[in-house]
């Protein structure tokens, strides 16, 4: 008895924003070397009318359109944001309704960043096991771009808007493996928005971080120096770590497939890991990082140029805002 | 790693071409190649070579590569 994932799909938010878009407001900047050493060409946010839920909505009715007999059989639905579209109640509960699934139907958020795919797979394939769903639909949707400050360059080159949709289902051949879950909150205050709904201010204080990026408390705020430090320090032996659970070594492995969060980085993690650089998957060019919808984005597309049929394994991994990570492999 | 290596490896992974070599001495943050990229790669070379953390304060505080390797308690042989 397992699970396995059976259909993937997502969205990206409307407007298209390349760096030339910010190079007039940003003069000294080099774009060039960002965008060689960063990996992010272009990204896009939310117009006025997009928001976390129209953009799950979007991916959820992109995957039924696909596949119609879907909408009667899915069981659950687990929905990851962290810029939910309403205090309560929960983005899923709505989700529920938007794309006319059935109501004996489970649902929740959770409140996770770029380690909510991994978990949500985890968490899914846990409810299939244990014979509590036979088909779950997991949503990553984020829309960061409404907390970023408009003179927080470094925020606004990285991150993107998009929202994803995946179908995991049972299998008689289990195709997830086993999870490693991490978490260190000393790190709450690396990756935060301090102020919500409660104590949001009217005019706050502006700060400035790494020269001239300005934020307030009511933006997102990155300590950048300090999450690349907390992955290159976590995620090599969080990868280690996966291959161990799963009786797996790196041969073993067709491809690494990352939070897609710096290619920079993400080379540094694989060199670091002493890993096959050549089985890491970039798909940050023309997404930025979209958070938790980086991956399942990134293992689309991968999928989508894969050639063969052979069932290939895959190691998925997750890490960020917490400061939170985890990793699981599937067969695919 | 040795300290002529140390400064070679820098010159090379920080892409510096606006001199031609670096010495302990470097005010590195005067480079004309210094930003914020350069300062994640600097960060990258550190955790790579040395498995030290170097975060932005420290950096802040440090003036030459001398200071870098004083701030980390790194080793050069």
């Amino acid at each position: 008895m397992g699970s396995k994932i059976s259909n993937i799909e997502f969205v990206l938010a409307k407007k298209e924003l390349d760096n030339n878009y910010f190079k007039d407001k940003f003069p000294d900047y080099d774009f060039e070397k960002f965008e060689k050493k960063v990996g992010i060409k272009k990204r896009y946010i939310c117009e006025e009318n997009e928001s976390t839920l129209t953009l799950a909505v979007s991916a959820v009715n992109k995957l039924l359109k696909k596949t119609p007999f879907l909408r009667s059989e899915i069981d659950f639905i687990i929905l990851c944001t962290q810029s939910p579209e309403f205090p309560l109640p929960t983005t899923a509960c709505i989700v529920q309704e938007k794309c006319n699934l059935k109501t004996s139907i489970g649902a929740l958020d959770i409140n996770l960043g770029c380690s909510g795919y991994t978990y949500g797979i985890s968490l899914a394939k846990g409810l299939i096991e244990s014979g509590q769903s036979k088909k779950v639909l997991l949503v990553t949707s984020e829309t960061y771009s409404k907390y970023i400050n408009k003179d927080d360059l470094i925020n606004q080159l990285i991150f993107g808007d998009a929202a994803s949709a995946t179908i995991i289902e049972y299998s008689k051949e289990n195709k997830i493996g086993n999870s490693i879950f991490g978490t260190d909150g000393s790190g709450f205050d690396k990756l935060i928005v301090r102020n919500n709904f409660f104590n949001k201010q009217d005019n706050p204080e502006q700060k400035k971080y790494s020269g001239k990026n300005i934020y307030t408390d009511n933006n997102l705020f990155m300590d950048g120096s300090c999450v690349f430090n907390f992955t290159l320090e976590r995620i090599p032996s969080l990868l280690n770590q996966v291959l161990q659970k799963n009786n797996l070594s790196d041969d073993d492995i067709d491809q690494y497939i990352l939070h897609q969060a710096n290619k920079f980085l993400l080379k540094n993690v694989i060199r670091k890991s002493n890993l096959d650089m050549s089985k890491l998957f970039f798909e940050l060019e023309n997404n930025g990082n979209t958070v938790s919808s980086s991956i399942p984005i990134a293992l689309y597309s991968y999928l989508k140029d894969k050639k063969s049929r052979k069932l290939e394994n895959i190691l998925l991994a997750g890490f960020g805002v917490g400061l939170s990570w985890s990793g699981i492999t599937i067969k695919i | 790693m040795n300290k002529i290596d140390y400064l070679k490896e820098l010159h090379e992974e920080l892409e510096i071409e606006s001199i031609e070599f670096l010495t302990m001495d470097t005010n590195f943050k005067d480079l004309e190649e210094w930003d914020s990229m350069t300062a994640m790669v600097l960060i990258g070379f550190v955790n790579q070579n040395f498995n030290k953390n170097l975060n932005s304060d420290e950096i802040e505080k440090c003036e030459t590569l001398a200071d870098i390797i004083n701030i980390k308690e790194i080793k050069l042989d």
